[in-house]
């Protein structure tokens, strides 16, 4: 109890540590270019019409206002990519910090975590300009998008520990990553529906194994039906998050001392 | 409170070298198979235990890879401990490399502020400290530029500043003061002594060990991980110094010999180990030159040379004092010995009187009873006007239009006739130009700013100046000419300039003398180290005990014994030690002569008292020895 009590001391010391590197990773990312915060909407804007072009001449079944449709999928993997590919190099990348100063080491990786997490929001205006362009109606339900996003930021924060820790040891873990994500995105109905063209194991294997359809079944609901999750998906939400934080934190924990060997 | 800031006990770190090299999974895989995931262990630090109170100040030395950075690191905790303990109370300020944490995309604004996080401090606090972190770090012109285009110095102000904002209980300083200008130094050192005596406790590492000494009252010596030594940092400092001079010195060694058993050919081959010779070839030896000294003498100094009789040092070759004012020659010639504070106050002995010397007040009050200088010098001016002496002809002529009988008769006379072997009425008046009369009660001889003898020796000295330099004793430059013609490329002569030329022209004259050593079984045979005889009936010129030199080693180590030297004026003559070169008109026009042959030895540089035929006193002939190798080296000197 003792140390947990001290966990959160330290975490308290440091809370304007991580708003500082919050605000430099937006800072960053907005001071140099031309556009600046524009591009936190444009960029999931301008690949939503490239895919929605594709996608309606290509797949057979039209999916009634496809952009929404696949906004509110894809602004979540998008998140979840960014966050976790980020949280991955970011022990290894402050590694010149961590070699001269004490400072916790999972700061850096919750505070890319969180830095992700804003950006997300801050783009949430690119699905706001296509609702109102494609006049699809806003339900109350939005309301309960904050709680989907509280769930997958604790799930990537697990995540992101995970990848973290694991990239201190082994470098080349970046690449096998990005080609798990790329297969994890095609095995998320985020441009396409799950429908009955798909084989049953395909259904059962998405929907009991793949974390990410719950978070994006529970934003569906809530952006483009109007619905309020149901439970299986909601609770479910909550767990898989809470257990993933639990691996990611144990394996980080287990670990921490010895970074400063590898980095 | 806890009364230790740190306590380390035990502390042991180790590192896997093999398995830290492996950082992929794809090699982890492939040697997991071939079972070669082996397990080489490195321990950076082992049974390290340390106490360190609140507000003391400790120095860590060692070289590179000991363990030094290492220690503090895993007092800052970022480090973990294999094995032992570290407790820390209180708040650490780390300073392991200045500006880590700073982002150079950032402004400088921007990054005080995430610095200050790094290293814990709230938002909160840093706006309270912000105009303090600016007026310290001097950037107030700069703050809102990127730091990229920073200099490292403006980096190194940034960092120090923010890290030093408040005092922390324990500053951990590593090697990073080192970069940025003497101002921004001082201004770290300036701020470190502040926090120092407002009770914070200092962990400072450095390769410079001065500034161990004067920053640390402790220091810890580490090598290989080890507690070498550990103690009040003046003793670790010297300790270490000392070992890492004679490791350096090892080592230069080693590849002088092995140049030597080579064969190889010197760069400059020098004649003579007095002090010219000497300062010369350490002067060339500094700047990567390979010198071979040669003496004919069997033992090193030249005339300084003095040697160690039951403990006493004995000036073989007479007395010599070291005196001068010139700052950087004194500054020079302690570099390569500890000087005692003797002054020369010898005495003069005449008959069954004893006076002071130089003619003082002293001196003066003895002869005539008198008290004032006003009085002394009507006497004087009276005894001169008395004689009537406007154009002097000879010696005697021009001591009396001085100085006035008085002193002439007692203190001069005897004493020059001795020392010339003639009458004074047959010398040139032009020997004594002005004979200086003091009108204070000062014994003191020379006027120069510094004066002293080396303690242990003028011999230690002069073996200091040869460090790393060869020297062959007991060899005829001309006989090594002649079988090793080819040994070296350039020649540092210091022998006399005639014999050069095989005098060529004739012999140039000098002045010689003659010592008769002798112990005597008293402790103290005359109360002075030089006692000068002025009346012509005693047939030495004065008597020196040695022992007088230096009167703190005999504090040290009283004997009951004593070693005396009567000194003998004597006429040179070819075959015995030249010492004083005679510069009347004949022989300067002589060794003018020689010099313009001199000047057509493209390879040879001549110098020192008989090489260019000069009388120098000891601080002339450095002075002279550095402005010569800084020419023939293209070195400006100020």
């Amino acid at each position: 109890m003792d140390l947990l009590r001290y966990r959160i001391k330290t975490l308290f010391k440091y809370k304007d540590l991580i708003q500082e590197l919050v605000a430099r990773d937006l800072k960053l990312k907005y001071r140099r270019s031309f556009l600046g915060y524009i591009w936190s909407v444009l960029n999931p804007l301008l690949t939503m019409i490239v895919l929605t072009i594709v996608f309606t001449h290509l797949l057979g079944k039209k999916i009634e206002n496809y952009p929404v449709y696949l906004l509110s999928g894809r602004m979540l993997y998008d998140f979840l990519k960014a966050s976790t590919t980020n949280a991955m190099k970011s022990v290894v990348g402050n590694a010149a910090l961590l070699r001269k100063v004490y400072v916790p080491k999972y700061i850096f990786t919750l505070a890319k975590v969180t830095s992700c997490m804003v950006d997300m929001v801050l783009s949430l205006g690119a699905l706001f300009i296509v609702m109102v362009a494609t006049g699809s109606q806003f339900h109350l339900t939005l309301f309960l998008l904050p709680l989907v996003i509280l769930q997958l930021y604790i799930f990537c924060c697990g995540l992101g520990f995970l990848l973290a820790q694991l990239n201190v040891f082994f470098r080349d873990i970046q690449y096998i990553y990005s080609v798990v994500l790329t297969a994890w995105m095609y095995f998320t109905p985020i441009i396409y529906q799950l429908d009955d063209r798909f084989p049953r194991w395909f259904h059962i294997a998405v929907k009991g194994f793949n974390p990410l359809y719950y978070y994006i079944a529970q934003s569906r609901d809530i952006i483009y039906y109007g619905n309020i999750p149901g439970p299986r998906v909601f609770w479910g939400g909550w767990l898989i998050a809470f257990v993933m934080l639990a691996i990611g934190v144990w394996s980080f924990q287990r670990s921490k001392d010895k970074f400063i060997l590898y980095i | 409170m806890a009364k230790y800031a740190i306590e380390v006990e035990n502390v042991k770190i180790r590192f896997n070298l093999a398995s830290e090299k492996v950082d992929n999974l794809k090699e982890y895989a492939i040697k997991l198979m071939k079972h070669e995931l082996m397990f080489q262990e490195f321990l950076a630090l082992q049974d390290i235990s340390l106490k360190i109170k609140k507000g003391e100040s400790w120095g860590f030395v060692g070289a590179n890879g000991s363990g030094k950075s290492t220690l503090l690191k895993t007092i800052s905790g970022i480090l973990q401990p294999y094995e032992g303990t570290v407790k820390v109370n209180g708040r650490i300020a780390p300073l392991i490399e200045l500006g880590a944490g700073i982002d150079p995309q950032l402004t400088a604004r921007e990054n005080i502020y995430l610095n200050g996080m790094v290293l814990g401090h709230s938002r909160e606090f840093m706006e309270k400290h912000f105009d303090e972190i600016v007026e310290f770090s001097n950037l107030d012109k700069f703050l809102d530029s990127p730091v990229k285009n920073f200099s490292s110095g403006m980096k190194a102000r940034l960092g120090f500043a923010v890290a030093t904002v408040v005092n922390p209980d324990i500053l951990v300083v590593d090697e990073v003061l080192e970069v940025g200008d003497m101002r921004f130094r001082r201004k770290c050192n300036e701020r470190m002594q502040q926090m120092l005596s407002g009770g914070t406790t200092l962990l400072y590492v450095s390769h410079n060990i001065e500034s161990v000494r004067n920053l640390c009252q402790y220091a810890v010596w580490l090598d290989e991980g080890k507690i070498r030594m550990i103690g009040p940092s003046s003793e670790v400092c010297d300790a270490y110094a000392a070992e890492q001079e004679e490791q350096v010195q090892k080592k230069q060694k080693e590849k002088r010999e092995r140049l030597r058993k080579e064969g190889r050919k010197y760069d400059y081959l020098i004649v003579g180990a007095g002090l010219y010779g000497a300062v010369f070839a350490r002067e060339l030896m500094k700047r990567g030159k390979r010198c071979l000294v040669i003496d004919r003498r069997s033992h090193i100094g030249g005339n300084i040379y003095t040697e160690d009789v039951d403990g006493i040092q004995v000036h073989k070759y007479g007395a010599h004092i070291f005196h001068t004012s010139n700052q950087r020659v004194w500054k020079y010639v302690n570099r390569f010995a500890d000087f005692n504070n003797y002054i020369n106050s010898p005495v003069a002995v005449y008959k069954d009187e004893l006076y002071n010397l130089p003619f003082n007040m002293n001196t003066f009050s003895k002869l005539w009873g008198l008290k004032k200088p006003q009085e002394v010098q009507a006497k004087i001016a009276e005894q001169i006007a008395d004689l009537h002496i406007t154009d002097p002809q000879n010696l005697e002529e021009q001591a009396l239009s001085l100085v006035g009988r008085d002193v002439y008769e007692k203190l001069v006379k005897g004493y020059t006739e001795k020392q010339w072997g003639r009458d004074c009425r047959e010398l040139p008046a032009f020997i004594i130009r002005r004979l200086p009369l003091r009108f204070t009660y000062n014994n003191n001889y020379f006027n120069d700013f510094y004066q002293g003898i080396p303690r242990g020796g003028y011999t230690g000295m002069v073996e200091k100046l040869l460090t790393n330099v060869d020297v062959m004793l007991e060899t005829d430059f001309f006989e090594y000419r002649k079988e090793h013609p080819d040994m070296f490329d350039k020649v540092i002569y210091t022998g006399m300039i005639d014999e050069y030329f095989d005098f060529c022209y004739g012999h140039l004259e000098y002045r010689s003398v003659r010592f008769e050593t002798e112990r005597v079984e008293e402790a103290n045979y005359q109360g002075n180290a030089v006692v000068n005889y002025t009346d012509r009936e005693v047939p030495y010129t004065r008597v020196i005990e040695h022992k007088h030199f230096e009167p703190e080693a005999e504090q040290e180590n009283p004997k009951d014994f004593s070693i005396i030297s009567r000194e003998y004026s004597m006429e040179w003559k070819p075959g015995i030690d030249p010492y004083y070169p005679v510069n009347d008109e004949k022989n300067n026009a002589l060794y003018e002569k020689y010099r313009a042959l001199a000047e057509q030895e493209k390879n040879v540089i001549f110098g020192g008292r008989l090489g260019s035929y000069k009388y120098y006193d000891m601080d002339k002939v450095i002075e002279a020895a550095l402005a010569d190798s800084a020419k023939e080296l293209n070195i400006w000197i100020q």
